[in-house]
Order: C-alpha cells, then sequence, then structure tokens
C-alpha cells in the first residue's frame, strides 16, 4: 500500500476517515466505505497521516454498511493508536488535497493527536423503565396523579386536552429528572476520567447519555464506578457503556472553522 | 433493531456492554453523526461535494405525540400511585432475576425502548447486509 495507490481522477474521490500519527499503518483486510468497500490507505505529510479510501463520486454514501465500516475503522485504529474522526462524508478530490490539508493544519492536528494518546472514548447511555418512571413521577406529583385519573381508561377523542396536559407534564417531570441523572453520572464518574462531554437525548425516556475521555489504564476504574452507578439505578434505568470508541465527542475543539 | 448482546459486565449485573466497532445500527448512528472534525471550505483542499443518503436521526423529545403518548402509557399503568408495589412491578421483579434486563421484564415495550425512532429511517435500507468485520491498525 502505497500513496501511488490512490488517485483522484473525474470519477473518483478519497474519503477521509481520520487523523492519525503518520507511523500507523491499516491492516491489508481493512475496507472502507462504499460498495464494493474500498481499500483503506493512508496519505502521509510530516508527522501525521490520514485514513483514506476511494469512493466513486456518483455512488451516494451514507448507507448503514458505509456507518458500520467508517466506525469500526475508526474505533479500531482508536485501539492502538490516538486518531482525530474526520466528520463522516468528508471526500475531497485526492492525495494532493488529503496533503493540502494536513500540512496547513499540520501542528494543530498533532497537538491534538498528543493530547489523545492513550486515551478513549466510552459513551455512556441510560434510558428510564417508563413505567417505573411513570410510577415515580405519579406518586411524587399529586396533579399528574388527578389528571391520570381523569384520562385513564376514558377514550382519547373525549379527554384529549387533559392527555396532552398529562402528557406535557410527564415530560417535563422526565427533563427534570434526566437532568438530576446526569449530573449525578458526572459526579460520580470525574474521577475517573479525563473529560466528559453532555450528548443530547436522542429518545424521550433518556436517562442520561454522556460521553468521556478515559486514559487507556483508568479504564477498568471507570467501568467499575459506572456498574455500582448502574446498579443502584437497575430498576429506573437501562445503563449502557459503549466502547473503547474514537474520540467523536472530543474533537469539536479542533474542528476548523475559517 | 435489537438490543446489542451483552458481551461483558459482571452476570446479572445492571450494566450492559455493547462495545465498539458498531454492532448495533442505532449506536453506530447515534455515536458518528455529527461528530468528527470538519474540514468544509477549507483553504487550498478540493473538498468534493458528494451526495450523502439522508440520514434522519433526531427525533422530537416534545412534541403533542409524545404527549399522548405518555398518557397511554398511563393508561396501561396498573398500579395506583400510592402504591409502589403494584403487580407489574412484581412481574417484573420475578422476569428481571432470569432475564437480567427491564426490556424484556417490561410490558411488551422492549421493541419501542430500543431507539426505534432513530433507526427508522436507516433499517429499510439494507441492514441486512453482513457487517464488515472489525479491523485493527496495526500497532505502531
Amino acid at each position: 500500500m502505497s500513496d501511488q495507490n490512490v488517485q483522484g481522477t473525474g470519477e473518483t474521490g478519497l474519503f477521509i476517515y481520520g487523523i492519525v500519527p503518520s507511523d500507523v499503518e491499516p491492516t491489508p483486510d481493512a475496507q472502507g466505505v462504499g460498495d464494493p468497500p474500498g481499500d483503506v490507505d493512508v496519505v502521509r505529510h510530516g508527522e501525521l497521516a490520514a485514513l483514506v479510501s476511494e469512493v466513486a463520486l456518483e455512488e451516494p454514501v451514507g448507507r448503514p454498511a458505509d456507518l458500520t465500516a467508517y466506525e469500526a475503522l475508526l474505533d479500531g485504529t482508536a485501539a492502538v493508536a490516538p486518531v482525530l474522526p474526520v466528520r463522516f462524508g468528508t471526500v475531497v478530490t485526492g492525495p494532493d488535497a488529503v496533503q493540502d490539508l494536513l500540512e496547513a493544519h499540520h501542528d494543530r492536528f498533532a497537538a491534538a493527536l498528543d493530547e489523545f494518546e492513550n486515551r478513549v472514548q466510552y459513551t455512556v447511555h441510560g434510558r428510564f423503565d417508563e413505567q417505573e418512571v411513570l410510577s415515580e413521577i405519579l406518586a411524587a406529583d399529586r396533579r399528574a396523579a388527578d389528571l391520570a385519573e381523569q384520562v385513564r381508561g376514558r377514550p382519547e377523542a373525549e379527554t384529549r386536552e387533559q392527555r396532552i396536559r398529562f402528557g406535557e407534564m410527564i415530560s417535563q417531570a422526565v427533563e427534570l429528572r434526566r437532568e438530576a441523572a446526569n449530573s449525578e453520572l458526572v459526579e460520580a464518574l470525574t474521577p475517573y476520567a479525563v473529560l466528559n462531554a453532555p450528548r443530547a437525548p436522542s429518545h424521550e425516556m433518556d436517562a442520561v447519555n454522556v460521553a468521556f475521555l478515559v486514559e487507556a489504564d483508568g479504564e477498568e476504574d471507570f467501568v467499575r464506578e459506572l456498574e455500582d452507578f448502574a446498579e443502584q439505578r437497575r430498576d429506573l434505568i437501562r445503563m449502557r457503556i459503549l466502547g473503547p470508541l474514537a474520540p467523536y465527542d472530543f474533537v469539536s475543539a479542533h474542528q476548523l472553522v475559517e | 433493531m435489537t438490543v446489542a448482546t451483552t458481551t461483558g459486565g459482571q452476570p446479572g449485573g445492571a450494566l450492559e456492554r455493547a462495545g465498539s466497532g458498531g454492532s448495533n445500527l442505532a449506536d453506530v448512528v447515534e455515536t458518528v453523526l455529527d461528530k468528527g472534525i470538519v474540514i468544509d471550505a477549507q483553504v487550498s483542499v478540493a473538498v468534493v461535494g458528494i451526495q450523502l443518503l439522508e440520514i434522519n436521526a433526531r427525533i422530537v423529545i416534545a412534541s403533542v405525540e409524545t404527549y399522548l403518548r405518555f398518557a397511554e402509557a398511563v393508561d396501561r399503568l396498573s398500579i395506583v400511585p400510592e402504591d409502589q408495589k403494584g403487580l407489574p412491578d412484581l412481574l417484573e421483579d420475578a422476569s428481571g432475576a432470569v432475564t437480567k434486563g427491564k426490556a424484556v421484564g417490561g410490558l411488551g415495550k422492549a421493541a419501542k425502548e430500543i431507539s426505534g425512532a432513530v433507526v427508522d429511517s436507516l433499517t429499510d435500507r439494507g441492514s441486512e447486509r453482513e457487517r464488515p468485520r472489525q479491523r485493527r491498525d496495526e500497532e505502531r
């Protein structure tokens, strides 16, 4: 695999996955986006390299397999070397354009990579158990309980107004519980993480959604603490941990805005 | 979309581990979408406008539909507010012992719980395609 293998022609471009130190070498079986999947190559400049693969420009990108390939490559890389994920869908004309990019921001990228050395991201996600959280809210809020009595078992057409009012009340109560749960999570895990980044809720029953940057040698402690956190709330929140991941939520500080 | 297989954690533990490398499409979408360095419109960098399939992963958190759904949920909620340990709770406790997950012990809510909204727009697009195996770059 060498830089000469990738060419920018009229019909193809280079899909950029991420930026890595120049001594990173993709394995021969590394596959990228596209159908059939493109071979992953590197374009080097100075201390930096970009993970790229050739894509046909007429072929739309963004199928499930493309997203999965993108994440698998970046997460796999993050397990062995620091990597700066480049936003999905970034395609340039060819190796020269990649080198221009690396040259223009060489020092910034290199500094960012240093920061991510031996660090990985974990995303912690939790969902409220709907029945459980509803029970809690009704027990704590007389007005919500009264409204629940009014709508329960009666047709929606007759009780639409009360239902909307009830739902809004529940929605706000869930939001308050979400804020509290996120704060508790961040507080509990801050001693075990380098950084944290709150993530937007992706579901109305989301309880927590936070990305943490964790030192490689602190992963066990981090996970153990999180297990305790989950155990204490096991009836109320279904907790999940994703990772180790590439630092998707921690590169925003290095975004290049003109 | 199904729950990612639990790959770690203590047996019966409250924390589900989903690993990395895109084991579940909903997770992949949530993890990577709108993340990463933006190098759009850089000086001297030829960014190609490539056609991106629309990935609609954003859901509206608060809407009338949501509100009405909460009301429906309370219809199904058969316990009275003053009595926290009603029948559904007891049933869940019992099933929890063998399923170690609220998703299964709930009242048919399992499917709903797995962020169906997030992947609806994607699941009809070849999600059955074989997943590429996870790859790794070599040690440096």
